[in-house]
């Protein structure tokens, strides 16, 4: 990813519109019982196309503000999604995977991850917290209807954040082979 | 891709961000409702308030046509399950009747006044919800309503149902509420018609459940019967809610062989993850403050 300042106000207002339409908007639009999550999806998409460290980035400033703005402990989001998004970064450059399907296993496991991430810090502050067959249903509800959400929110990320991608792995798939050239075996490649 | 560079940086990103996360987690445990994180949030949650407000009407129509949506399915089995409460209440209404007149006699007998439940000062202000934990862990919502609405730290705050939570933290234009399920929390109840007295506690990550601990062994409690708060009063420190605001329904009671107490379950009457609106019972708390002080 091109850092500009550029790229970090177009970053920032990300991290500010999925945050506040999450708490504000998502949250109250009941779907099977369960709702959808757009924070880790946003966090893996960003992860996935711009990198571990924009990954990390993003997912520590949507924590800290969700944390802020929802008045929950300050600093527990932030550690899981920043966890989350290094680990979507990392295996984004490691595999520098071209399948257009992609999004759909890799926001289902984001949100996995940064829901059973949320549940352990979450044990490990708490006095007497325990694991109810709800939170359990909460979970499958939300990893379930992030799945069925990931891939357009993916392409939209994608599509904000392009202009500053210093490599788009889609494109790469999408990218022509040259043309075989044809004719008498001394002739080839003379553009005769 | 290998660039010892790049791997030192981006190693140094991530520990420097863990190391904040973890440092910030450490300051707010360590620091009282009064200290500089906590007094950031409550900044940051007003500077977001309009747009979490103009949001939030954004999605208000989505919201209505899910809830209408789910609603519909719902209806035809509330509707036996009311048909059923209808006529349970309808008897309790017939003993309650009888029991009030009763007490009207005996309280003309005895002299004493007849009072509300709520204090003569107190006033009930309606807010919406604006915010709200995305995870059954945390226990707050923030509600579009705060001091400039005339309410205070405390008070108690009741929805659809049964009470919800008490005020925790405030600005002008907004509330943060702390529910009765978060791990704070703890309400002084007494159980319908039994009469006996508890400490309503919630079981962190289960909001349909909660504990009525500290009831003695002897007391008579059934499943189904109502736990409402008992508002005491002492000399040094009056309970934060009025007598009588609806907690829940008892499930389950399960009395221990070892233990002095029976512990009953409880599931509040209201629906805590899904309210929209809730009611803020604004003067009760602060004229109990000023009353302490004196």
């Amino acid at each position: 990813m091109i850092l500009t300042p550029g790229t970090v106000c177009r970053l920032v207002l990300l991290v500010i519109f999925t945050v506040v339409i999450q708490v504000s908007g998502i949250e109250s639009i009941p779907l099977l019982g369960g709702t959808i999550d757009l924070i880790p999806l946003v966090v893996g998409a960003v992860a996935l196309w711009g990198g571990s460290i924009a990954g990390a980035a993003v997912g520590f400033s949507c924590g800290l503000l969700l944390d802020f703005i929802v008045g929950q402990d300050v600093g527990a989001s932030s550690l899981v999604l920043t966890g989350v998004g290094y680990f979507v970064g990392r295996y984004g450059e490691v595999n520098e995977p071209a399948n257009a399907l992609l999004p759909i296993p890799v926001g289902a496991a984001t949100t996995a991850a940064y829901l059973i991430g949320t549940t352990i810090v979450s044990l490990m502050l708490s006095f007497d917290a325990s694991l109810s067959i709800l939170a359990f249903r909460d979970m499958f509800l939300t990893i379930f209807l992030n799945t069925l959400v990931a891939l357009p929110v993916f392409a939209l990320v994608r599509k904000i954040i392009r202009p500053v991608l210093t490599r788009d792995p889609l494109d790469r798939r999408r990218k022509r082979a040259a043309p075989i050239e044809s004719g008498p075996i001394g002739l080839r490649g003379l553009g005769l | 891709m290998y660039d010892k560079k790049v791997v030192r940086r981006r190693r140094a990103v991530l520990g420097v961000l863990v190391a904040v996360s973890l440092g910030l987690l450490t300051v707010y445990f360590g620091e009282n409702g009064g200290g500089i994180l906590h007094s950031f949030q409550n900044g940051t949650s007003a500077v977001f308030s309009p747009l979490e407000k103009g949001v939030s009407i954004v999605f208000k129509p989505v919201s209505n046509f899910t809830h209408w949506t789910g609603d519909v399915f719902h209806a035809k089995k509330e509707n036996k399950q009311l048909k059923q409460q209808v006529q349970q209440l309808q008897t309790e209404l017939a003993q309650s009747q009888t029991a009030e007149r009763d007490a009207a006699e005996l309280r003309s007998l005895v002299g004493l006044p007849r009072t509300s439940n709520f204090a003569a000062g107190d006033k009930l202000v309606t807010a919406r919800v604006i915010s709200r934990s995305p995870t059954v862990w945390y226990s707050n919502v923030v509600i579009n309503a705060g001091s400039g609405s005339g309410v205070h730290i405390d008070d108690p705050v009741i929805a659809a149902g049964g009470l919800a939570g008490k005020v925790t933290s405030l600005t002008g234009g907004e509330a943060i509420v702390t529910l009765i399920t978060d791990e704070s929390s703890a309400v002084s109840a007494e159980v319908m018609p039994d009469g006996s007295n508890g400490i309503v506690r919630p079981e962190v990550g289960n909001p349909n459940d909660m504990l009525l601990d500290y009831v003695d062994k002897g007391a008579n409690i059934h499943k189904g019967d109502s736990v409402v708060t008992s508002g005491f009063t002492s000399s040094k420190l009056d309970s934060l809610f009025p007598r009588g605001i609806p907690i829940g329904k008892v499930t389950k009671v399960s009395p221990s062989e070892v233990e002095q107490y029976q512990r009953v379950h409880m599931r509040p009457y209201a629906d805590l993850r899904r309210m929209n609106y809730v009611q803020v019972l604004t003067g009760n708390a602060q004229d109990q403050r000023a009353q302490v002080v004196k």
